[in-house]
């Protein structure tokens, strides 16, 4: 295993070219490409959205480890995303001078344009209540749409969902439970009455959990690749690929926990010890769940699920943003608006730029960076796709055709994903599409 | 001179557009300003109602420049000129061979004006045969694929028009008693006997129905509306089609009211026919323009219903509707066009997701809305205003055939949202939807005659007030009862129609 | 003769493996009687992995010994008798593919040398760090 995929590029193939339709792709990926085309544009594109991501991903881990380990059963969460200072401090585990592995070379603390975004909004400065329900803040609500995408389609690999199942994971939880309502014998009499409900609701909590350490370390890694960019360091698509495929693996053993705090007491509802890692638990669980299937949503595109418009099969759901169509952005009941709306905030000037010479300009930034974002997720899978290459099959300069042909199944079978018409893997193959 | 002026100025433009450079920004502004001027002489005219003018010409022909603006000409010679200046501002500013198009578009204008203010019969048939020309013309050089054929057939069924009107006016001139007379005063003596007026009102039906158009005369509207151009489209539907509701009105109710009382239970049914066959087709249609055309084609059989019942109340419900539909006939034309302009089609199965806010016409579609909404008479709404009229006016004379035309009108909502969920809703085809958004000077039209279609329906009077003293003594019909009055001479004799009888 | 882990000590080219077992905790486990099987990685294949990826490992003790584990089986194969099977279970739980007979090959790993006979079991050097999945 070599540390850049970009140094493996084969010399002279050794295995006959590949028939699939995604053939050129496919070489691409065996020449330690990225699915996405290596054009400056597209390195601009992708790294210009990545920091737009990774502001308010910086919000989005926060709140939901501050969800997961404070909010936790509050029967009413009104403030759920009113989050506290301590969690806008908590130092990110890979970013800062304390952190052990450094991915970020800023701070460790709540992201600064981030904090002026919460301070004023779109609208100007006013009491964060009136921020909040005027909705001039950060959609929390995407975050959590996403968590439960991953809490509705369980077992996306890893060890995570059954652990949720088991008997040391359910006294776990019952010992939180209890402690959480001590004193409420009017919750405390309801858990009685409904145990499985509230347990449910801790495994929901532990999906949050499972997802805010996830972002913890994609942000730096977004925020990161920006400043290399910022000075000059990508030299394409692939070197910008190659540095997710290595963050994957530095921060792979990375534990995934639930703990709950009451007061300074702390319970693990998943402790440590349990093993779980950030790649295992995490990232390929959220890659499935989120980047391919997701769940059809309300909006103007309504699907009836009488009429099979939506699979019986939950393995056959495609509607995650390697899918999704981009342009019905900006209407009532699309989740991803919510998305773009959040990173349209926070696009570099050379982002910007870059919309306003094409389509409607400003008019349909929404859009534009929408499809930017489909773009570099494009980009983050084929980083994926590498990684698990790299972790589970062999280099590839390997000299053995067996194995280059082991890699080429591999590649065929990610890409045989992207055959739905639905895929969107032929239109970023242009620059048109935007 | 004041209602020589509403002529003159699109006349005048109309000959000096075409000495202006070729590709100069200014015969589009130019043709804009004569429109609207003649709109601002027509508003001021409303305020000061002239003298009417009588002057020989051809006094061997009976032909005198007789003209003369009541409550009935006033709101259409209006709405004449404010769709002039919508239909001009509808134009594309790169509008192809621009002086050739604007200068017929005004001689259009001219025609249409003229005929509103004409006192005198000759000179009526002069400006109506005048309008065909330049609309054939329009027509033919700047219409869709099928523009020849569109042509030919308006031509067709226009000249067959012109040729019964033509006829019908010769009849009533020849036959006035005291000699050869075209004057309208004159006509409107009712001297001719029974028979006569029956022949006549033939030849009347046979004329404005065509143009109108009513069933089964209606062979070339969809085509030609289909097949002109955006501003040609809203000035025929608009207004010269109104023409023919104004002829009947006219030379129908007024001059041959005998024959009109008579045969009234079958125009209603004509009508009503109209009405259901506009509609049912409407429903059916695959293409936008061609379901806005047989829209129009089911309203109008409302207005022949109207025009038969005859009632003060269904009189009213003529203006109202005339001036109504004139607008939103308009409007739905000039959306149409927007959408055709941006997306290329207007083919119905082709368009979906129109109302994305980002990639869409959102804007365009919001209107479209609002006009399919008054189209189909949503309260609030011109269109609800002028049916309302319409069918309580007609009610007491043929409750059937208002039965039929009420279940036309609430097919129209079907038309209306089954059009606005396919073109609207759905999914925006992402390879086609590579169009920038429409610009406020494409939209300024539609916004107009939204506003006017909006304030008309929360100030009916505005569609009424005009005429309340004009129509009421063409009645043929009291709005109480099914008795005909018809016979009743006073009414008959009235000297109606004057100047005197505007609204102060 | 001489446990797994002394024997892996006194070849001097499994360093960071045998750091890592300390760093995991598992030296007790895996001196106890066995018998295991062990897919020993030479320094090498762990200095091939992407910067940071160890470190965080050995950072974390629990995850550390979910990978090690899947290094280990559960009683002493031969190469002979592991390449009769498609598949053996690690102690982790995750399968380890027997992918080729001949070059021996142990999941994407290419084997060494085989059949390294100790106390407590047999060891197979390899080539890779193996990861479940």
């Amino acid at each position: 295993m070599s540390a850049t995929v970009a140094s493996e590029r084969i010399k002279a193939p050794l295995i006959p070219p590949s028939t699939h339709r995604y053939a050129d792709v496919i070489h691409r990926l065996e020449a330690g490409g990225s699915m996405l085309p290596d054009t400056p544009e597209n390195l601009k594109q992708i790294i210009g959205i990545y920091k737009a991501y990774a502001v308010p991903m910086d919000f989005y881990w926060r709140d939901l480890l501050y969800i997961a380990e404070r909010v936790f059963l509050n029967p009413l969460p009104a403030f759920k995303y009113f989050i506290s200072q301590e969690y806008l401090d908590r130092p990110n585990s890979y970013a800062g001078d304390q952190s052990q592995l450094r991915i970020w070379r800023g701070g460790e603390k709540a992201h600064p344009e981030l904090l002026e975004f919460m301070e004023r909004g779109e609208t100007g400065r006013m009491p964060k209540l009136l921020h909040h329900l005027w909705h001039d803040r950060v959609n929390m609500e995407f975050a959590e749409a996403c968590m439960q995408a991953m809490l509705w389609h369980q077992g996306m690999g890893g060890r995570f969902n059954d652990y949720l199942e088991s008997d040391a994971y359910k006294a776990n939880a019952d010992r939180a439970i209890k402690a959480y309502f001590k004193g409420n014998p009017l919750m405390l009499g309801l858990y009685a009455l409904f145990p499985d409900m509230f347990l449910e609701q801790v495994r929901q909590l532990s999906y949050t959990a499972n997802l805010g350490l996830f972002w913890e370390v994609m942000a730096p890694v977004f925020f990161e690749m920006s400043d290399i960019y910022d000075e000059g360091g990508f030299k394409g698509v692939p070197d910008a690929m190659d540095f997710i495929v290595n963050g994957i693996f530095a921060v792979a053993g990375r534990p995934i926990y639930h703990h709950l705090y009451i007061g300074d007491e702390c319970y693990e509802i998943i402790p440590k010890s349990e093993g779980f890692t950030w790649l295992y638990e995490a990232a390929l669980p959220y890659v499935e769940a989120v980047f391919y299937r997701t769940a059809p949503f309300r909006g103007t595109k309504s699907y009836n699920a009488q009429a099979g418009q939506v699979p019986a099969d939950q393995a056959d759901f495609h509607y995650g943003i390697l899918y999704a169509d981009v342009f019905p952005v900006g209407s009532a009941g699309i989740p991803p608006t919510l998305l773009m709306q959040d990173m349209v905030h926070f696009l570099p000037p050379y982002l910007k730029e870059i919309y306003r010479e094409h389509k409607r300009g400003e008019e349909d930034e929404l859009v534009q960076l929408g499809i930017t974002f489909q773009r570099s997720m494009y980009n983050v899978t084929s980083a994926v796709i590498q990684a698990l290459r790299c972790a589970l099959l062999y280099p590839l300069d390997d000299t053995n055709p067996e194995h280059l042909m082991a890699n080429r199944r591999f590649f065929e079978a990610q890409m045989d994903r992207f055959l739905r018409p639905e895929a969107r893997l032929p239109d970023i193959q242009s620059q048109n599409y935007r | 001179m004041d209602l020589l002026l509403l002529l003159l100025i699109p006349l005048l433009a109309g000959l000096v557009l075409p000495l202006l450079p070729d590709g100069s920004p200014w015969v589009r502004r130019g043709a804009l300003a004569a429109a609207l001027l003649q709109l601002l002489d027509g508003l001021w005219l409303w305020q000061h109602p002239p003298a009417a003018i009588s002057a020989g010409w051809l006094p061997q022909l009976g032909l005198r420049l007789e003209l003369g603006l009541d409550g009935l000409t006033l709101p259409l010679v209006l709405l004449a000129a404010l769709l002039t200046a919508m239909a001009v501002m509808a134009s594309p500013v790169d509008q192809s061979r621009p002086r050739l198009f604007f200068a017929l578009m005004l001689a259009t204008n001219v025609g249409l004006i003229g005929a509103f203010l004409a006192r005198n019969a000759l000179l009526f048939l002069l400006a109506y045969e005048l309008i065909l020309i330049p609309t054939t013309l329009l027509v033919a050089t700047w219409g869709g694929e099928r523009r020849a054929g569109a042509a030919i057939r308006f031509l067709t069924y226009g000249a067959v028009s012109g040729v019964a009107l033509l006829a019908a006016v010769l009849a009533l001139g020849w036959l006035q008693p005291g000699g050869l007379n075209f004057s309208y005063t004159a006509l409107a003596d009712h001297s001719l006997s029974a028979v006569q007026q029956r022949w006549i009102l033939a030849l009347v039906l046979l004329a404005f129905g065509l143009k109108l158009p009513v069933v089964p005369l209606h062979g070339w509207q969809p085509l030609t509306y289909s097949q002109a151009p955006t501003p040609v489209a809203m000035l025929m539907s608009g207004v010269v089609s109104k023409l023919g509701a104004y002829g009947l009105l006219r030379f129908g109710l007024e001059f041959l009211p005998d024959a009109w009382a008579a045969w009234s239970p079958w125009l209603a049914a004509v009508g009503a026919i109209s009405a259901i066959y506009g509609a049912l087709n409407a429903i059916a249609q695959l293409e936008m323009r061609r379901l806005v055309a047989y829209s129009s084609l089911g309203h109008m059989g409302m207005l022949l219903l109207a025009l038969a019942a005859a009632t003060p109340l269904s009189l009213q419900g003529v203006i109202a509707q005339m001036l109504a539909h004139g607008l939103i006939i308009a409007l739905l034309f000039c959306l149409v066009g927007l959408i055709e302009l941006r997306t290329g089609t207007s083919a119905i199965p082709e368009l979906s997701g129109l109302l994305n806010p980002q990639r869409g016409l959102p804007f365009t579609l919001g209107l479209m809305l609002l006009a399919l909404l008054a189209a189909a008479g949503v309260p609030g709404l011109a269109g609800f205003v002028a049916e309302l009229l319409v069918f309580e006016g007609s009610w007491v004379a043929f409750p059937w055939p208002t039965l039929v035309c009420l279940l036309a009108s609430g097919l129209t909502a079907v038309y209306a949202i089954r059009l606005f969920n396919r073109v609207g809703f759905g999914r925006l085809d992402n390879d086609r939807a590579d169009w920038v958004s429409t610009s406020w000077g494409e939209r300024a039209p539609a916004l107009v005659l939204t506003a006017l279609v909006l304030v008309a329906g929360l100030w009916p009077s505005m569609l009424t007030g005009f005429s309340e003293t004009a129509t009421a003594p063409l009645a043929l019909r009291s709005s109480d009862a099914v008795t005909v009055i018809a016979m009743a001479p006073a009414n008959l004799n009235s000297p109606n129609l004057n100047p005197a009888q505007l609204p102060a | 003769m001489a446990s797994i882990l002394e024997t892996a000590a006194s070849v001097g080219v499994f360093n960071t493996l045998l750091a890592a077992v300390d760093a995991a905790g598992l030296r007790e486990a895996l001196e106890g009687p066995g018998p295991f099987t062990v897919f020993a990685p030479v320094d090498d294949a762990f200095a091939a992995l992407p910067p940071g990826t160890v470190q965080t490992l050995v950072d974390n003790p629990p995850q550390l010994a979910r990978i090690l584990t899947y290094h280990v089986l559960s009683g002493a194969y031969s190469r002979e008798q592991l390449v009769a099977e498609d598949s053996w279970s690690s102690l982790e739980g995750a399968p380890i593919p027997i992918r080729c007979k001949d070059p021996f090959e142990v999941k994407n790993a290419t084997v060494v040398t085989a059949d390294v006979v100790c106390d407590n079991g047999v060891v197979h050097v390899i080539d890779r760090v193996i990861l479940p999945g």
